[in-house]
């Protein structure tokens, strides 16, 4: 059966760390995968969500969008891309998967951002003679980056987590020792891969609720007034 | 649709399964948040909440595979995936819990106090109730995450609508994929206005109100 020292053994076992299916090289896979499709996924859905806030048409949609992407299952989602596009297509599909779970949360980050900043500070802004792309660049961007940056947060829990399913559908990533623990039994492999993924998403949502309370913090204690 | 016509009894069966599975740690799970909320000291919610954030961060599969290590259960079957499922409902349960709990104005509290309601009183007449907005909300974005969370439970072999997905998937058929995505959305929408509904039937005078209004 399984026990620490066999979990311990594992982890330290170079072996287990090289390669093509190594910890590092997995743990590589897992993190560009989930950063591609945050990157993809911010820069189509900021614009969008700055335009949706700062126009205020649309608003519906953005709400529809977030509560119903909710309810669907992304294994589901990832599953029926690859199936539909084909499996010789399938990087391609997951990452179209991963982007479409990441996009809701970004955009409601970004809408949400903008949509809260006073009403007296955005005319303000335009009072003074602001162009559009000023007051995006000068007023919104700055007061709702707190909001955006939380936005990514969820996103990036989202898609981690997605990822760790992608050997289902024969990509690599961290999942790929649980699956294959899980079909031969090996737990240590299954519990160490465990363990590696665990690290990696809650390191990752510690950072990014760091920048969140940073870009707070550099609002409210900001130069400005003084 | 042929696919989901031919095998209608047993996507029924996975579907009863799957609510069954979701249900489950959504009411152990807000009783878990509930409690955390309401018997621990303010001085520790700060630990409590950081540490139910990290938790959520936590991929669901992989805390299906690790409680066996943590606790000793079996890597196969329900009992990881309702435990963990749970842990998750009580993560989110806990912020809009503490949330509406905190919502509640503390003049009212007051003025039900001086007025001579015991504790327990005070807490199912006028606390309470006036949480239950707050509550149904926070169990509706919760209902949400588990019904679709819970179809991960079929990588460990739980029947579910999950396994619609493996199925599907190994044995090529699309339609057994969008049966299964199909059949989660429709129980997560089934159980967003039960207790939306619930919620409208235990609030009778925010309805009133609203026709005076």
């Amino acid at each position: 059966m399984f026990s620490i020292g066999e979990l311990f053994d594992w982890l330290t076992d170079p072996e287990n760390w090289t390669g093509r299916y190594g910890l590092a090289n997995l743990f590589v896979e897992h993190l560009t995968l989930t950063l591609v499709s945050l990157a993809i996924a911010g820069l189509l859905a900021i614009p969008i969500g700055i335009a949706i806030g700062q126009s205020g048409r649309g608003e519906t949609l953005v709400i529809a969008i977030s509560s119903a992407s909710r309810a669907i299952p992304t294994m589901g989602l990832m599953f029926a891309l690859v199936m539909l596009m084909g499996v010789e297509f399938r990087q391609f599909a997951v990452v179209l998967a991963l982007v479409g779970i990441a996009i809701p949360p970004i955009l409601a980050g970004a809408y949400s951002g903008i949509k809260s900043i006073p009403i007296v500070i955005r005319e303000g802004a335009r009072a003074q003679g602001m162009t559009t792309l000023q007051q995006i660049r000068h007023v919104g961007l700055p007061l709702s980056a707190p909001s955006m940056v939380g936005g990514f947060k969820i996103a990036y829990l989202q898609v981690v987590s997605t990822v760790v399913l992608a050997p289902l559908v024969g990509l690599g990533g961290l999942g790929f020792g649980v699956i294959q623990g899980l079909a031969l039994r090996d737990f240590a492999q299954l519990t160490g891969s465990a363990l590696v993924i665990v690290l990696l998403s809650i390191t990752g949502e510690r950072l990014l609720a760091r920048a969140q309370r940073t870009s707070h913090r550099r609002l409210t204690h900001s130069k400005i007034g003084r | 649709m042929e696919w989901a016509a031919k095998n209608l009894d047993f996507v029924l069966e996975l579907s009863f399964n799957h609510l069954l599975i979701s249900l489950a740690p959504l009411v152990l799970g807000s009783v878990f948040a509930f409690a955390l909320v309401r018997f621990t000291p303010v001085k520790l919610t700060g630990t409590i909440g950081t540490t139910f954030s990290a938790i959520y961060a936590v991929p669901s599969l992989a805390i299906f595979v690790a409680l066996p290590a943590i606790i000793g259960t079996s890597y196969l079957g329900p009992t990881n995936v309702v435990i963990a499922l749970s842990v998750y409902v009580a993560a989110s349960m806990f912020f809009s819990t503490r949330d509406a709990f905190s919502q509640v104005p503390k003049p009212t509290v007051f003025i039900a106090r001086a007025q001579g309601l015991s504790p327990l009183q005070l807490f199912v007449h006028v606390e309470l109730p006036l949480a239950i907005p707050g509550l149904i909300a926070g169990l509706r974005v919760a209902a949400a995450s588990t019904v679709s969370m819970a179809s991960i439970g079929a990588i460990v072999g739980v029947r579910n609508l999950g396994y619609l997905f493996l199925d599907g998937f190994q044995r090529k058929i699309p339609e057994e994929i969008l049966t299964g995505l199909l059949a989660i959305f429709l129980i997560g929408i089934a159980m967003d206005i039960g207790l939306w509904a619930l919620g409208k039937a235990l609030t009778p005078w925010t309805s009133r109100s609203a026709q005076r209004v």
